[in-house]
Parts: structure tokens; C-alpha cells; sequence
């Protein structure tokens, strides 16, 4: 039992590699696109690209995840855009955050009181500088919460990569099963793994909202 | 980009009734798996709000552990997993339980929310004017809770219901999993994927503006208390 408990945990944490390049690659993307919509749709004077960008937004956030990567990887595939399961995980996932991002970080900016920004001009700060040092660092405390929550949900979703062949967490699950028939402990196996690696995360988050005094 | 429509215009026909069975399903599947989160998350919030310790805790480590498993994991542990303990679950209801587990962590917190906006002044001042106190949660509390959980529950639904793609990976013949069939039928999985993702569009999208709207307007006059 021991050893087949070792072996089981050795080949689903080679899975969480994989799970942890897509989450990282995902977030990486979320983040620079979700940030730069959200300037975007904030500033911009002209109403086409706010439409665009709320299309964007609308269109990945009410659609599920796997349909999104079904279409990056079989769809884009037939017509010669072929791309790894692993590439094609951290682009879907990525764009799935990115909107989700964007509405977060767009929120947090108006959020905040407009004279942060004109006292910052003011004062003589570049518009660059005011955003740069005066509006970024408040958006990101203020959203914090809502960051954390994507964090955990993102880690979760790295799941979801195996559907397309990424080989992840659940991906090597599914083969362990058929390979082993040790069903419920793989599974059980799994689900502790998963909420193992969530929880520092969120925890992490926590005393990081805690220490910046979010909601005071 | 025309020959790309003409493949619509081709194939909708063939392709829209086994689309419209596949979405019933879809919808069935996800309502049926909010109703029993509802419930669950019902049960839950009551054992976290009562005086007994041990089920305070065992409800919120019930909550907080849900909460960080992923709902395929949840999904293949039933329907794979539970037939070795002699429980043989269909793949349609292995996802009702699945989407049921998973949305009560959610929904229970919503619910959690809610019942804590109500300032307790409220529960105390109409138990004080002698209304039993089944009548001062069902007349006085739930509904100054509602404008505050209505909003996010219908935001839970909508989760919910793109969740329910998951239920393709246990042979649960909804719309993601006739898509994939129907892909490989017609080799045409651009098409075919992103119909699909306007089927789920049509019911999802509607739904979040409702529940932003909702936001909104039961917000009104309670400005200071943001809706979560």
C-alpha cells in the first residue's frame, strides 16, 4: 500500500509541473493583457474600443473555459495553426484571464476617487508618472482579494488542460487508472494534491491583503 | 471569411436540433445541479451559524475544502471512483452531484453574506415586538438578505452552467461532448466549437447582465455597503 501510495504521488507531481508552467504561463498573460484592457477601456475617449473590449470580455467570460480551449486546439489546428496541448492550455487559459482581469483591474481603477489622479498632475507629475506610482499601486491593493480569488480559481482550472492532452495533474490520474484500476486512492490522491498546493496559495494572498491593510 | 459563414449556412440545419437536445440538457443538467446546491448550501449555512462547535467547523472545513478542489477532479472521483465502493452513478448524475458539491461551497457563501448584512438590530427589534422568531427570519431578515444575495446566486448559476462543460469528460451527452462528436463527424471543430460557445453565450450572457442589473438597481439607497 505504501509503495504503490509513492509511486501513484511521484507520477500525479510530475503533473504538477505541467499544471504549474500553464498556471504560471496563464497568469503571466492575464495579467500584462488583463492590465492593458483595463487601461485601455478606462482612458480611451473612443466608444468602438470600449465595444470591442466588452465584447472580449463578455464573449470569454460567458463561455466555459473548455469550449475555449477546444476551439484554440482542434479549431485553430484545422486551419493550420497548430499549436502543443500545453501552449494551447496557457493561451486559452490566459485569455479566459485576461477578461476576467480586466474587469477586476478596471473596477479597482474606478474605484478610486478621481482627485488621486488630478492631485497627482497637480503636483507635477508626468500622466505617466501619476498612474505609474499614484493609481497602479492603490488599484492593485484595492483588488487583491479579487487577484487571490483568480489565483485559486486559475490553479483549479489547470485541470481542465487535460481534456486536450496536457499532460497535467488530472491528465496522468485518468492514465494511472486505467494503467493501475486503483480508482478511489488515485482520485483521492489527486484531489489532496490539488487543495495542497491552493491553499499556501490563498493563504499567501491573505496575510499579503493583511499586511497592506486591504479593506481598512 | 464568406466561405467561412457558408459552412452555416450548409450544416445549420443538420446541425441546430441536435444542438437545441444538446442545450435542454445543458440547462437541465446545471439547474438541477444550483437546486441542490441551493439546498446543501442551505444545510450548511445553518451548521455554520449554529452553537455547536463541531458543526461550525466541520461545515466551514466542508466549505473551504470544496472550495480548492477542482470540480473535474470532484466529477471523475464519482463517477470512476465511487462504483469501487459500490456506488454506481450515471455519468448525467454524477454531474448533478458534482455541480451540486461544488456550487453549495459557493453558494453557502453567498447565503453566509447575505444573512450577515442584515444588521442584527433588525432580528433583535422585531423578536422585541414579540414576532416568533421562524417569522422574524422568513418576514424580517431573508428579505433584506435577498437584495444583497440575489445578484451573486444568479452569478453562481452562471458558473454553474459553464461548469456543466466539465460533465462531457463522464460521458454525459451535453453540449460540449455532442460538439466533440459532432466535430469529429464533419471535421469542421472550428465551426462546430464556436457555435457551441454562442449556445452557451445565449443563455449565460443574458443571465449576467440580469444579475448586474439586479446589482444595481437593489443597491439602490444602500449605497454604502457594496453588493459582492
Amino acid at each position: 500500500m505504501p509503495e504503490v501510495f509513492t509511486s501513484i504521488l511521484s507520477t500525479l507531481l510530475a503533473g504538477a509541473v505541467t499544471a504549474a508552467q500553464v498556471a504560471v504561463g496563464a497568469a503571466l498573460i492575464a495579467l500584462v493583457l488583463g492590465l492593458a484592457l483595463a487601461l485601455l477601456t478606462v482612458f480611451t475617449r473612443v466608444a468602438l474600443v470600449r465595444l470591442a473590449i466588452g465584447v472580449y470580455v463578455e464573449w470569454m467570460r460567458n463561455v466555459p473555459a473548455l469550449a475555449h480551449l477546444f476551439v484554440i486546439y482542434f479549431g485553430l489546428a484545422s486551419v493550420g495553426l497548430r499549436l502543443s496541448p500545453k501552449g494551447a492550455a496557457i493561451l486559452g487559459l490566459g485569455l479566459v484571464g485576461a477578461a476576467i482581469l480586466c474587469d477586476v483591474f478596471a473596477a479597482g481603477m474606478r474605484a478610486l476617487h478621481v482627485g488621486q489622479r488630478e492631485a497627482a498632475l497637480a503636483v507635477g507629475l508626468s500622466p505617466g508618472q501619476s498612474l505609474r506610482c499614484i493609481v497602479l499601486p492603490q488599484m492593485l491593493r484595492l483588488t487583491l482579494p479579487a487577484v487571490g480569488n483568480y489565483a485559486s480559481q486559475l490553479i483549479k482550472d489547470t485541470s481542465i488542460a487535460s481534456a486536450i492532452a496536457a499532460p497535467e495533474i488530472m491528465f496522468y490520474a485518468r492514465n494511472l487508472v486505467t494503467s493501475t484500476f486503483q480508482t478511489p486512492l488515485i482520485y483521492a490522491t489527486a484531489i489532496l494534491l490539488y487543495a495542497s498546493i491552493v491553499f499556501p496559495v490563498s493563504w499567501a494572498f491573505n496575510i499579503a491583503e493583511r499586511r497592506l491593510g486591504v479593506g481598512r | 471569411m464568406n466561405a467561412f459563414f457558408h459552412v452555416y449556412r450548409d450544416y445549420l440545419p443538420e446541425w441546430w436540433p441536435r444542438l437545441m437536445e444538446a442545450a435542454r440538457v445543458t440547462a437541465e443538467l446545471s439547474s438541477l445541479g444550483f437546486a441542490l446546491a441551493l439546498v446543501l448550501a442551505a444545510l450548511l449555512v445553518a451548521m455554520v451559524r449554529s452553537r455547536y462547535a463541531p458543526l461550525k467547523h466541520f461545515a466551514n472545513a466542508f466549505i473551504q475544502f470544496v472550495r480548492a478542489v477542482p470540480l473535474l477532479a470532484l466529477l471523475l472521483a464519482l463517477y470512476f471512483g465511487l462504483p469501487s465502493f459500490g456506488i454506481t452513478l450515471s455519468g448525467y448524475w454524477a454531474g448533478v452531484v458534482g455541480l451540486g458539491l461544488q456550487g453549495a461551497a459557493y453558494v453557502a457563501e453567498v447565503l453566509r453574506g447575505g444573512l450577515n448584512s442584515v444588521h442584527r438590530g433588525q432580528r433583535e427589534a422585531a423578536l422585541a415586538a414579540g414576532l416568533p422568531p421562524y417569522k422574524v427570519f422568513t418576514n424580517i431578515v431573508l428579505p433584506q438578505a435577498m437584495r444583497v444575495m440575489l445578484p451573486p446566486l444568479l452569478n453562481c448559476y452562471v458558473s454553474l452552467l459553464k461548469d456543466s462543460s466539465l460533465c462531457a469528460l463522464i460521458a454525459t451527452d451535453e453540449l460540449m461532448l455532442t460538439a466533440r462528436a459532432m466535430s469529429s463527424e464533419y471535421f469542421l471543430p472550428l465551426h462546430i466549437f464556436v457555435l457551441v460557445g454562442l449556445f452557451y453565450f445565449a443563455i449565460a450572457f443574458p443571465l449576467s447582465m440580469f444579475s448586474r442589473l439586479l446589482a444595481k438597481r437593489l443597491s439602490r439607497g444602500r449605497r454604502a455597503l457594496g453588493v459582492a
